[in-house]
């Protein structure tokens, strides 16, 4: 069976990347985060969110930072994740993307104009 | 959900997964089960769960990670992602998988019984330490779990060395605790450790074998530990109410035959709070023929309380131990009080295995100033010396920054507790100490 190509950004990933837009978060608090922006639909298990981070780490979309004021003594040393400028504009892109396919949908009556 | 299951669940991830992410899943997952509460949500969690494990046995965890090399730009311009592998699940994989979800399924109605259980227990108090609460020993088996643990371990020797080396008062002990400590996790003899409270203990035994001090400790809580914050006026606000209703936890002060003043105190409260009402409490005794400090529920409080009310046991100024400050000019009691006549009078101290923290202290300075005749029993051991320093939610370490002068001994009562000059079970302890106040009368 050959390889899948999934293109857009998976949509885990995509979540992730807006999940961090306004600021530094661990694991958990991503997955509260994406919990949040999606209305509770969206809740990613530690397999889908950390396989996601490792993903968009490899790629420079995320890198790991330490909060500030605890790098001392070992304080709370889970790792947290920060945007990086590549991510910012990749979720960029795939919002235009995703805004793209709104305006078509729109065109073809299959979303009315006040949908958001 | 015991962390039992967890560690279970965990093993089925793959191997390099869990050697990447496994000790943060683990606490993902521990958040998740605090939080999400109810029988509703407890059963979307566990789907929730069994649907990525599933999604990860599928996939698989280097796979997931190829995908994600191979992204790049697509040729529309739009940066993609190649995600999804060709290769079938591995059989063992999706056999064992099979064979756990029907045990998990199985287990789902005991561990719901089991986490209303363990949410019904208190959190321990903030600031608290030695509390350390019945925890399930985790079963890290072969492989990862153990290997997470591991890493947990690393993680809390290296934050316990750190903490020392820069808060405890004596710095060259610090050195040596920081390098013995270092060594014996190079000799590998944590490696047995398996839970975090064995290994708190283990820990606290190390440090103290180095430094001889009681009053350093590791400690580790099954509760999470709050962080630290600010000082909060509301909680200010809460004690200062709770202190008038509660009569600053003088629950009850009386005259029994012969003039024996009778008072029951429940802890030593903040002075900047109570001091109206101590010395109201004290001056009502001022013609006691002698007094007793019923001390059996107080688990404790501020120095500056016991220091207020020891001032009216003296002629003259006293030196008072307290472990969590320096000698200084407080150090002294404010003896002689104006208009005080109990200095001379017999006093007796109730204690119980409960008697706690600043009623400790009332206690070891009232003993070694041979002031008082303790009688009950032998006090908790918590002199709480040591600044608590949070280290992850589980594990902190009280670490002693002041170093006051203790002219009485070498060790105070950390650990070992107070004991009474009578000892008798706590139930008895009053009608002893009336016994033995009217006895002293009569010798009068």
């Amino acid at each position: 069976m050959p390889k899948q190509k999934l293109n857009p950004l998976p949509s885990a990933a995509f979540h992730i990347l807006l999940s961090l837009a306004d600021g530094d978060l661990h694991g958990y608090a991503i997955m509260r985060q994406v919990a949040e922006q999606t209305g509770g639909r969206r809740r990613l298990g530690p397999g889908t969110l950390y396989s996601s981070i490792h993903g968009l780490l490899a790629e420079g979309l995320i890198c790991e930072t330490t909060p500030p004021g605890k790098e001392k003594t070992g304080e709370e040393r889970r790792r947290y994740y920060r945007l990086t400028g590549a991510g910012r504009k990749l979720a960029r892109s795939e919002a235009e993307r995703l805004a793209g396919l709104v305006r078509i949908a729109r065109a073809k009556r299959i979303l009315r104009e006040d949908y958001v | 959900m015991s962390e039992k299951l967890i560690a279970l669940l965990l093993r089925l991830y793959p191997s390099g997964f869990r050697a990447a992410y496994g000790e943060e899943s683990f606490e993902l997952i521990r958040e998740r089960v605090r939080h999400e509460r109810g029988i509703v949500a407890r059963l979307r969690l566990w789907f929730d769960l069994l649907a990525d494990l599933g999604m990860m046995m599928f996939r698989g965890f280097e796979d997931a990670q190829a995908g994600f090399a191979s992204a790049g730009a697509s040729a529309d311009g739009v940066p993609s992602f190649h995600l999804l592998p060709g290769d079938s699940p591995r059989r063992g994989a999706v056999f064992f998988g099979g064979i756990i979800t029907l045990v998990t399924l199985m287990a789902l109605p005991s561990s719901f019984r089991r986490y209303t259980n363990d949410s019904a227990g208190a959190p321990p108090f903030p600031g608290s330490m030695g509390t350390s609460l019945p925890r399930p020993a985790i079963d890290f088996g072969k492989d990862s779990p153990e290997a997470v643990f591991a890493a947990v371990k690393h993680r809390i020797v290296e934050a316990a060395i750190a903490n020392v080396k820069e808060h405890y008062v004596d710095r060259s002990a610090a050195e040596a605790v920081a390098e013995t400590v270092g060594a014996h996790e190079r000799n590998g003899d944590y490696s047995r450790v398996t839970d975090g409270r064995t290994l708190a203990d283990v820990l606290t035994k190390d440090m103290r074998e180095v430094s001889h001090d009681m009053n350093l400790v590791m400690v580790y809580s099954d509760q999470p530990l709050p962080e630290r914050r600010a000082v909060d006026p509301e909680a200010i606000k809460r004690y200062r109410a709770a202190m008038m209703q509660e009569n600053c936890t003088f629950e009850n002060v009386e005259f029994l035959p012969h003039d024996v003043g009778y008072v029951k105190l429940n802890s030593f409260p903040d002075v900047s709070v109570c001091e109206a009402a101590a010395t109201t409490v004290m001056q009502s005794l001022n013609h006691a023929h002698a007094v007793i400090f019923d001390l059996r529920d107080n688990r404790g409080g501020f120095p500056e309380m016991v220091a207020l009310i020891s001032s009216y046991l003296f002629d003259h100024p006293e030196y008072l131990y307290n472990p969590r400050d320096n000698t200084s000019e407080r150090s002294w009691t404010r003896s002689p009080v104006p208009g005080n006549r109990l200095a001379d009078k017999p006093v007796f101290l109730l204690t119980s295995a409960r008697t706690a923290s600043g009623a400790e202290q009332f206690c070891y300075d009232l003993k070694m100033l041979r002031r008082a005749t303790l009688v009950g029993e032998t006090t908790r051991g918590a002199a709480h010396a040591g600044v608590f320093h949070r280290i992850d939610q589980h594990f902190g370490i009280g670490i002693p920054e002041k170093r006051p002068i203790n002219p009485f001994s070498d060790h105070d009562w950390e650990g070992v507790g107070v004991e009474p000059d009578v000892k008798v079970d706590a139930a008895v302890a009053l009608e002893r100490a009336t016994g033995l106040a009217e006895r002293a009368l009569m010798k009068k």
